[in-house]
């Protein structure tokens, strides 16, 4: 039991196993074997861990390594040792209740070294590629401890001031993610790595690429600086031609990158493009995946109203009961032209829909909701009546239509809670339908009439 | 995501604050809330690769979107509340 992490190290240094490699650096003790971390810290001390890990990995060579790579190992797991050490005494601080105590920030510092050690191992080409998930690993905690720490010193910032509300906010926003920051730039670092790695495709780092550039895109979520991805972004775009293509890397670096694209060209507003990525996300993304399932969905729904002006159907929503409250009610007052009840709706979801950045898109929804109120107005006319030389049977409905009558539908779908519009405002609507191209006519201001055409007066809608 | 060992010993922390709502505890899982959770962040999946028959919505989900607009609705009563509307409007 010593010696675990090593035996591993080993085993997966000759079988070639990134995965098992980076199991030995991860900073989270298995399930099955629950106080791994503690055994191993307690197999050496300050003193002599330097010396009996050199035993281990640079003496006791039975995987064969060059003195080079085992001396960069050797340095990788004496920090990682450090921060074990670092991660004991905050855990422990925190289990006893004591978490205003627990250091994270520290903790977060020991395993930048981790990080460090790592990236030097691979700048130098002492690792080879197929170790590249100790790189994945680094990342990954880099951004745990990162958040641990941020939020452990803002809760001691709160507790200490004397201000409360607005100032607080304010002062605390320059340096409430300062460890988060770091971090990003951090992972940009093992970012480069990967990509700019020239060895040939079996032996490259570069099948690092999406994993680390997803772990970039959620760190600048979290940052709130979205924009930065786009950098990310170009270089991917600047290497595509040294790159596998996406559909060579797991799915799971598939999806997630679709996803974020998907949101980051949603934010922009470049609906058909975000549809496209995310819409994919959606096909490739594992079934029993069901948190990352509902976040496709909470853009991909708003997105598609837009581009397509489809809605969702309940048996698409119906694995995901909150979507369903969010999504349903907006819908169903959209397909009944019911504006105060999608009003309504929207703002009882606000508070949600401004979280996922998704309100101002589904606002754009009103217009559709507001077409299908005219659409109505429209069925409502009923049909011309038959004259001579008209096909029989073929009934054409009216398309002359008074304005004042779409001033009516305006009350009705405004739950009588308006005052009646002017003929100039709702005139004002009804060209901008036109012009949106959810209707198509003309106003003719003599007759008060708006004439719609007779074939595709509501274009996409079958009349 | 946790920075912490799933040792033998006890529960996680309570919720470290960020600004002025509650938001998600970073190395911790998520507390269902009562609307969407926090987070609007990606979760690791479970494996690293799949193949298309674990992939995409359950078998047989196949009527995903429909029409924005309802023809079901009847338009006879619309047509009656629009009456009587107008009617509103040449009393006065």
């Amino acid at each position: 039991m010593a010696y675990s992490i090593f035996d591993d190290f080993r085993r997966a240094v000759q079988n070639e196993d990134g995965y098992l490699l980076a199991s030995t650096i991860t900073p989270r003790a298995p399930e099955h074997d629950g106080g791994r971390l503690y055994d191993f810290y307690r197999t050496t001390n300050h003193y002599s861990v330097q010396t009996d890990f050199r035993y281990a990995i640079v003496y006791n060579n039975t995987a064969g390594l060059s003195k080079t790579e085992g001396n960069h190992w050797l340095e990788v797991y004496v920090v990682y040792w450090k921060a074990i050490g670092q991660l004991r005494v905050a855990e422990e601080l925190t289990n006893q209740g004591k978490d205003k105590e627990a250091e994270w920030n520290k903790v977060y510092d020991a395993w930048r070294d981790v990080a460090n050690a790592l990236i030097k191992g691979y700048s130098s080409s002492a690792f080879p590629a197929w170790t590249i998930p100790c790189l994945y690993v680094a990342g990954k905690y880099l951004r745990a401890f990162a958040i641990k720490s941020d939020a452990a010193a803002a809760k001691f910032r709160k507790n200490t001031t004397f201000n409360a509300g607005l100032q607080d906010d304010i002062a605390g926003a320059m340096s409430t993610n300062e460890k988060l920051e770091d971090a990003a730039r951090q992972i940009n670092r093992t970012f480069s790595l990967c990509i700019s790695d020239r060895a040939p495709l079996e032996e490259s780092r570069k099948w690092g690429v999406y994993y680390t550039t997803n772990l970039l895109f959620k760190t600048y979520f979290k940052l709130n600086a979205i924009g930065l991805s786009k950098n990310i972004l170009r270089s991917l775009q600047a290497t595509k031609t040294d790159m596998p293509p996406l559909e060579a890397f797991p799915k799971s670096h598939q999806v997630t990158f679709k996803y974020y694209v998907g949101v980051i060209l949603f934010l922009e507003e470049d609906y058909v493009q975000a549809e496209e990525n995310l819409t994919e996300a959606w096909q490739l993304c594992h079934q029993d995946a069901q948190k990352n399932r509902e976040l496709i969905l909470t853009y991909l729904v708003p997105c598609h109203l837009l581009t397509t002006h489809t809605l969702p159907t309940f048996e698409l929503l119906a694995p995901y009961p909150r979507l369903q409250e969010l999504f349903a009610p907006l819908g169903q007052c959209i397909k009944r032209g019911d504006l105060a009840g999608f009003d309504a709706a929207l703002a009882a979801g606000e508070d949600e829909f401004v979280k996922r950045r998704i309100y101002l898109t589904l606002e754009r929804g009103r217009d559709i909701a507001l077409r299908n109120l005219f659409r109505k107005v429209f069925v409502a006319g009923g049909f011309e009546d038959p004259r001579e030389g008209d096909d029989r049977g073929q009934k054409i409905r009216k398309t002359r239509v008074p304005i004042a009558e779409f001033g009516a539908a305006l009350m009705i779908g405004m739950g009588h809670t308006q005052e009646r519009m002017e003929q100039e405002e709702v005139e004002c609507l009804i060209a901008n339908m036109i012009y949106k191209n959810l209707m198509k006519g003309y106003i003719s201001r003599t007759h008060n009439m708006l004439v719609l055409n007779k074939k595709g007066a509501f274009p996409g809608t079958g009349i | 995501m946790s920075g912490s060992g799933s040792t033998t010993a006890a529960p996680t922390t309570k919720a470290t604050v960020q600004d002025t709502k509650d938001t998600s505890e970073p190395a911790v899982p998520q507390k269902p809330a009562a609307a969407l959770e926090e987070d609007d962040e990606f979760e690791d999946f479970p494996v690293e690769d799949w193949t298309q028959d674990a992939a995409g919505p359950p078998a047989g989900t196949t009527h995903l979107w429909e029409e924005s607009w309802d023809d079901d609705d009847t338009s006879e009563d619309f047509a009656k509340q629009l009456k009587e509307e107008l009617a509103k409007v040449n009393r006065k």
